[in-house]
């Protein structure tokens, strides 16, 4: 109902702006502007015939102008008053307006010499975010909420759902998801400022890769987990079909280089953020993104064997093969403060291919992780609610 | 965004495979969604600081503490702050802010122009020079620009005179560049969001009238101005000198360790509480302190009265304004309320 903060990116309402709104306001406009009236008509007194001019310096829309305008007249009249633009008793200069806290309704009340100010505010909310079907990728919103979302995984019939503070375990009920249990992260040094956390689930069985701490769950009979402090290898999966164990570095954002493949081999490579597998006549690729900035090639000896144009940061490798060769997914460069957008690509002969158009995000990707076959999970936070939005993306053939 | 590959391009791809074509590759664009660790942030600022110990550091650079550590600090001159491995929220992803003080404004947007600076202070001339393309952060009006009378001018008569001989409009369009708001309030507009029921008037005719039935003796006084810290102040007071000649008035533009008469001062919005903000504003403008308040019409009611008499008289509120080099990522780094928030801002270049 009410539009987004226009001022100011959403996220600074979100991180800055949490002022305690001056106590009286009201809970939503028709409170407000009853408040109002009833403020009217004790000035003008019952009965009193008044002129009603309006304007609005809020960032409200005008069809939501118009709305509260509406309620205002409706509400002089249960509060006695008759609006009649003709020899009114009472002039009244009513301005829509706003502070990052609420939105304020300031009448300006004329009877004949006297005159008198009045006000009535209601709390201000943030929009819901709506998303957007995707072309040949299918976006699916899965979450939202306030913290980050660090990961989702689905074990079975229930969410997992992998935040900085918490593992919280949901399960569906009358068609949505109903937090079942939670149980709490102790992190044993305070978390990087930019936190990225992973689940893989084995049945019932859960890992929780964060940095510097090592957890195992379960998610049956009852949520479990058990952390310690550790800086062991990190799972990372391209779809189902290639593995590798990489090494976090414990109080940054992204994997110090040392991997191991499934098939035993160590090597290390320069640092990097994210991991896809690809392949090449049957033979598996991997496609690194570079803390450097590149995006790099690995042959299966992990090996330099190329390199890519620049993507952004996170990349997910997926099952789909919709042209030569499986689809990769990655982000686009931007610098974490505008919306981002995912885009799939078919590596084949080292060489990248975008596939049609990318889906859009409402904000910066922040965790990017395969999901199920062909899907990825991709977490984006909101720029204009600042809250963080979970999507399962599918890259769907042929559409 | 991506390219989107064209069939020439993705030959050129595919004859760039292996390692030699990937060192080929032009220098990294480092343009990643998720934040670098790394590199120094380079500041430079107009107020020279002479001590580190708040309140006198200063809205902004004790902002910094936290996330970062002073390790370096020239009073006056140089401050260097390195990233807090123990920070709350983690780490900050740059190593370190090197901040340069004392910088006039020209000489911070010519840095900014050279590449050897990251961050710098716009003024209103400043920002007229700008290319289209320079990265603009802007605060939220919060600097209020102000006179204010000191007991010596006992005819409010003469105090409602001067607010009603200043062309705001003027100096807004032509010494202020359109900066910022014109306004008789205290709060800002965005703040309170009833700003407008302050909206000054210029009646020349009228402050003439008022004039004309005060004391002669009453119609000379000094305004005084600090023009080391703020270069439009002169000469906004110079205009308004002009201005309240042609009330009547004979006012003098001195400098502010002189002994004025009025004062044209610049204040900061402190909260975003705009309870606690007025509280703040009326403290440091010498005004009585102002009763708690819990409603906007309250609120309304104590700043009235705060400026009823015309001891102070209100007349822009200015928002603070960086220029931002390229490499600097995840930016803003200012609050609405102008203070520093570095701790998520990244730069091009910086190393792991």
């Amino acid at each position: 109902m009410i539009a987004a903060v226009k001022q100011w990116p959403a996220v600074f309402s979100a991180l800055l702006f949490f002022i305690p709104p001056l106590v009286s306001a009201a809970e939503d406009c028709n409170a407000a502007v009853r408040e109002l009236a009833r403020k009217t008509a004790a000035f003008t007194g019952r009965g009193a015939s008044v002129s009603v001019a309006w304007r609005n310096v809020s960032s409200l829309s005008p069809s939501e102008f118009g709305q509260a305008g509406a309620a205002f007249a409706a509400a002089l009249a249960d509060s006695g008053l008759r609006v009649d633009d003709v020899a009114p008793v009472g002039e009244l200069r009513v301005t829509l307006s706003e502070t990052p806290a609420q939105y304020l309704l300031v009448e300006e009340a004329r009877k004949g010499d006297e005159r008198q100010v009045f006000m009535a505010a209601w709390k201000r909310t943030g929009p819901a975010s709506v998303p957007a079907p995707g072309v040949t990728l299918d976006k699916k919103l899965l979450w939202e909420q306030d913290e980050a979302i660090l990961d989702i995984a689905f074990p079975a019939a229930a969410m997992l759902v992998l935040s900085p503070s918490r593992v919280a375990l949901y399960a569906r009920q009358d068609g949505q998801w109903a937090e079942r249990q939670a149980v709490a992260l102790k992190p044993p040094r305070p978390w990087p400022r930019d936190l990225r956390g992973h689940l893989r689930v084995t049945g019932a069985a859960f890992r929780a890769f964060l940095p510097g701490l090592e957890c195992n769950g379960a998610v049956d009979p009852s949520l479990t987990l058990e952390c310690r402090a550790g800086d062991g290898p990190w799972v990372l999966e391209s779809g189902s079909r290639a593995l590798l164990l990489a090494n976090f570095t414990p109080a940054r954002n992204y994997f110090d280089g040392r991997v191991t493949t499934q098939t035993g081999l160590r090597k290390t490579v320069p640092p990097f953020y994210s991991a896809a597998s690809v392949e090449e006549q049957g033979r598996p690729l991997w496609v690194l993104a570079m803390v450097d900035g590149r995006t790099r090639i690995f042959d299966a000896s992990f090996d330099a064997a190329g390199a890519l144009p620049d993507w952004g940061s996170d990349i997910a490798g997926t099952d789909a093969r919709c042209g030569a060769g499986y689809q990769v997914l990655a982000t686009r460069p931007g610098d974490g403060t505008e919306p981002d957008a995912l885009q799939a690509f078919a590596v084949a002969n080292r060489t990248a291919t975008p596939l049609a158009r990318p889906v859009d995000f409402p904000g910066p990707v922040t965790a990017l992780w395969p999901s199920a076959g062909a899907s990825v999970l991709a977490v984006a936070r909101d720029l204009a609610t600042g809250k963080y939005v979970a999507y399962l993306v599918t890259v769907v053939c042929g559409s | 965004m991506w390219p989107i590959l064209s069939p020439s391009s993705a030959v050129r791809n595919a004859a760039r495979a292996g390692v030699l074509a990937a060192l080929l590759l032009p220098p990294p664009s480092h343009a990643a969604t998720r934040p670098h660790y790394g590199g120094v942030l380079h500041v430079e600022m107009r107020e020279s600081i002479e001590t580190l110990d708040p309140p006198q550091s200063g809205h902004r650079m004790s902002a910094l503490t936290g996330p970062y550590a002073i390790s370096h600090w020239e009073g006056g001159h140089r401050a260097i702050y390195e990233a807090d491995e123990n920070a709350p929220g983690g780490r900050p992803f740059l190593d370190s802010v090197d901040i340069l003080m004392g910088r006039p404004l020209r000489d911070q947007s010519n840095d900014l122009e050279l590449g050897k600076t990251d961050l710098v202070e716009l003024g209103p001339n400043e920002l007229r020079r700008q290319p289209a393309a320079r990265k603009l952060w802007s605060s939220a009006p919060v600097r209020i620009l102000a006179l204010v009378f000191g007991p010596r001018v006992e005819d409010a008569r003469i105090r409602e005179a001067l607010a009603l001989a200043v062309d705001r409009a003027a100096i807004h369009n032509v010494l202020l560049q359109r900066q910022g708001e014109i306004s008789g309030a205290l709060l800002p507009q965005w703040l309170s969001g009833y700003a407008f029921l302050f909206a000054p008037t210029t009646d020349v005719a009228r402050a003439r009238a008022l004039v004309a039935a005060s004391p002669a003796s009453a119609r000379a006084f000094t305004l005084g101005v600090d023009d080391s810290t703020a270069r439009p102040a002169a000469d906004i007071a110079e205009r308004i000198a002009l201005n309240a000649r042609d009330a009547g008035l004979i006012v003098t533009v001195a400098p502010l360790g002189a002994r004025a008469d009025v004062r044209l001062v610049e204040v900061r919005v402190a909260s975003s509480d705009p309870g606690r903000a007025l509280a703040t504003l009326a403290l440091v403008l010498g005004l009585a302190e102002p009763p708690t308040v819990d409603t906007p019409e309250a609120l309304y009611a104590a700043e009235r009265a705060l400026l009823e008499g015309f001891r102070v008289i209100p007349l822009f509120h200015l928002p603070d304004v960086y220029g931002a080099s390229t490499r600097v990522k995840g930016a803003p780094g200012i609050t609405p309320l102008g203070e520093w928030r570095f701790e998520n801002l990244w730069v091009e270049g910086g190393k792991p």
